[in-house]
């Protein structure tokens, strides 16, 4: 192994590691503010460290400070303790383990030699997914069922006849994708992506698999505990369900979990439907070879993103009250004189590459750059779509669930397979 | 024994409604008009920013309590316990003691309110026969570090001037 090697490894390793983790501030803070937004609040925007609230981002390390403060309850009527601490850190670290063999860029090739960007370079792809994303729902069932307390007990039962029923159809609604790709490779998936269909259409899966890709949206929100899936918790019935014995950090790794999860699948459901780290209509080898245009509209786009953003911030970021000395306008003064210096900072970058950089493994990283940034936003993007959702849709009803479940998302499967397999055979 | 029968016309059962995903998507797509008007303009929100903005008090509204005066500054209150009598969460202790300014022959000497107990009901101001408890401070956010303050005294409760004039107070029927 060159030191190249174990560089390579670290940061791959790091970050799908950290960037789930990143990702939880970063899904609570959209859950809040799209929460108010969305009903016409502002949501959290008062925590602030020297003034600067980032947003309303601070709140999170306020309830970070909160909940690790917190006294550690084990309610004295717990028989197994050890199950009872098992149970949140099986959910939590399971949904960070599935997002290892989620790609976040395409093979690296740097002289010669191909890395695979996953956190574990592996080619089980989604097999890897499938065996763990059941597992998860392990932890509620054991965290319903060690509480010892009913309504614990029937929020595990939930979340195992949910899994039960809506694993189904998302295993066959990955049925379909792998006939359509012919491999469970997740990188040569998102490599298949960056074709075109006829020419101009990116061939992302949306578009081969449209009902595949709702059946396995659908299905992906029940396996997150979601709403309008969130069953096992239903607060107006079970109180807090499978959580409900929990306290301080064992509920917030339950808490943490949920977003991992919903970060984990988010990725997935990109990878799979939504091109993965494909940049539309440029595919890897164009980017490498048209790097120094890519580059140049870059540096073009870039200030022009930057403006509208400050424009954003300073129209945004002010007291909507009559105060003397606005102290948020400062604030927005800061946060956009930062703003430019990153866009400077990364001028300076491009410059760089477009007078040195002529030779492909700058070419190769940067465009592996670029797609590491494409990846992320477009996760964001579908971690939204969880939060939109969640405060669109009010909860389904236990019959409701099963009957869409069994009686309908089954057989639309099912019929899915057909199809694509018919078509697939009829082409080939 | 049979009754009058309606029979109600079942509504999501045609297959448009029953596709169940185009009406999510309607739905979808009010929120995301609320989330885009909100995030691109957020001087529009329906929210108050509390304590920098107070709401408006009406002046019927049951705030902190207050022991009225006459005009020349002795107390109205004669002592009479109806408050107390009245109250339903046992919050008012008055003891009474013999009148020295010369207006009738009882006033209290001690009148505690325990605004921990108090539930803001407003009986005490229906029940006073001189008109001499009032809630019309305008204080809603009573707070404090330990139970003490919460115990007003005599001379809180007289300390305490109405937000209202006379005038708008009465406008209400009280």
């Amino acid at each position: 192994m060159s030191q190249l090697d174990i560089l390579l490894l670290i940061l791959r390793v790091a970050f799908a590691a950290f960037v789930p983790m990143c990702f939880i501030a970063v899904c609570v803070w959209m859950e809040r503010r799209g929460a108010g937004f969305i009903q016409d609040r502002s949501g959290p925007n008062r925590a602030n460290i020297f003034g600067f609230r980032a947003g309303g981002l601070v709140q999170n390390l306020a309830d970070a400070v909160k909940l690790i403060t917190k006294e550690d309850v084990i309610p004295g009527h717990i028989k197994h303790k050890f199950y009872f601490v098992l149970a949140p850190v099986i959910v939590f670290s399971i949904a960070l383990i599935s997002f290892a063999a989620v790609p976040f860029a395409d093979v690296l090739v740097i002289s010669g030699k191909h890395y695979i960007m996953q956190g574990i370079p592996t080619d089980l792809g989604i097999l890897w997914f499938l065996a763990l994303a059941g597992f998860g729902v392990y932890g509620i069932i054991l965290a319903g069922w060690s509480s010892h307390s009913k309504y614990g007990v029937l929020g595990g039962l939930r979340a195992a006849a949910q899994v039960i029923s809506y694993e189904i159809p998302m295993g066959l609604a990955i049925i379909s994708i792998l006939v359509v790709y012919g491999t469970a490779n997740l990188t040569e998936m998102a490599q298949f992506q960056g074709k075109l269909l006829f020419g101009f259409i990116p061939m992302w899966g949306v578009i081969l698999q449209p009902l595949g890709a709702i059946i396995f949206i659908i299905a992906a929100f029940a396996e997150t505990n979601r709403t309008p899936f969130d069953l096992a918790e239903g607060e107006s019935e079970l109180v807090a369900g499978f959580h409900v014995e929990y306290s301080a950090m064992k509920f917030g790794m339950f808490f943490m979990g949920e977003y991992v999860a919903m970060f984990t699948s988010s990725a997935l459901i990109i990878t799979l439907y939504f091109g993965g780290f494909q940049i539309p209509w440029f595919a890897t080898e164009t980017l490498v070879y048209h790097s120094r245009l890519v580059s140049f509209l870059l540096m073009v786009l870039l200030p022009l993103f930057a403006l509208l953003f400050a424009g954003w911030i300073s129209k945004n970021n002010r007291s909507h009250y009559p105060r003397e000395n606005d102290p948020r306008i400062r604030e927005a003064n800061i946060y956009i004189k930062i703003l430019w210096g990153l866009v400077i900072a990364l001028e300076l970058v491009l410059v760089i590459f477009l007078i040195f950089g002529s030779g492909g493994t700058a070419a190769r990283i940067l465009a592996a750059g670029l797609q590491i940034i494409t990846f992320l936003v477009k996760v964001t993007f579908m971690c939204f779509v969880y939060v939109w959702v969640r405060w669109t849709l009010p909860r389904f009803r236990y019959d409701q669930l099963q009957k869409l479940g069994w009686q309908i998302l089954l057989p639309l499967s099912l019929l899915n397979i057909f199809v694509t397999s018919a078509i697939v055979i009829a082409l080939s | 024994m049979s009754g009058k029968v309606k029979l109600m016309e079942r509504k999501g059962k045609d297959l448009y409604e029953r596709l169940y995903l185009i009406e999510i998507f309607k739905g979808m797509a009010v929120t995301l008009g609320h989330f885009i008007t909100n995030l691109l303009d957020n001087s529009k929100l329906y929210v108050r920013h509390y304590p920098e903005q107070q709401p408006e008090i009406t002046a019927r509204w049951r705030g902190r309590h207050r022991l009225t005066t006459h005009e020349d500054g002795t107390m109205k209150c004669v002592a009479c316990f109806m408050c107390q009598t009245n109250c339903p969460a046992k919050c008012i202790m008055i003891e009474a003691g013999e009148r020295i300014d010369g207006k009738t022959e009882k006033m209290p000497v001690k009148f505690d309110i325990d605004l921990l107990e108090c539930i803001y009901c407003g009986f005490c101001v229906e029940a006073c026969p001189m008109d001499a408890i009032r809630m019309d401070t305008g204080i809603f956010s009573v707070t404090g570090s330990e139970r003490k303050p919460f115990v007003l005294g005599l001379e809180e409760l007289l300390a305490t001037k109405g937000a209202f004039t006379e005038e708008e107070y009465k406008k209400g029927g009280a």
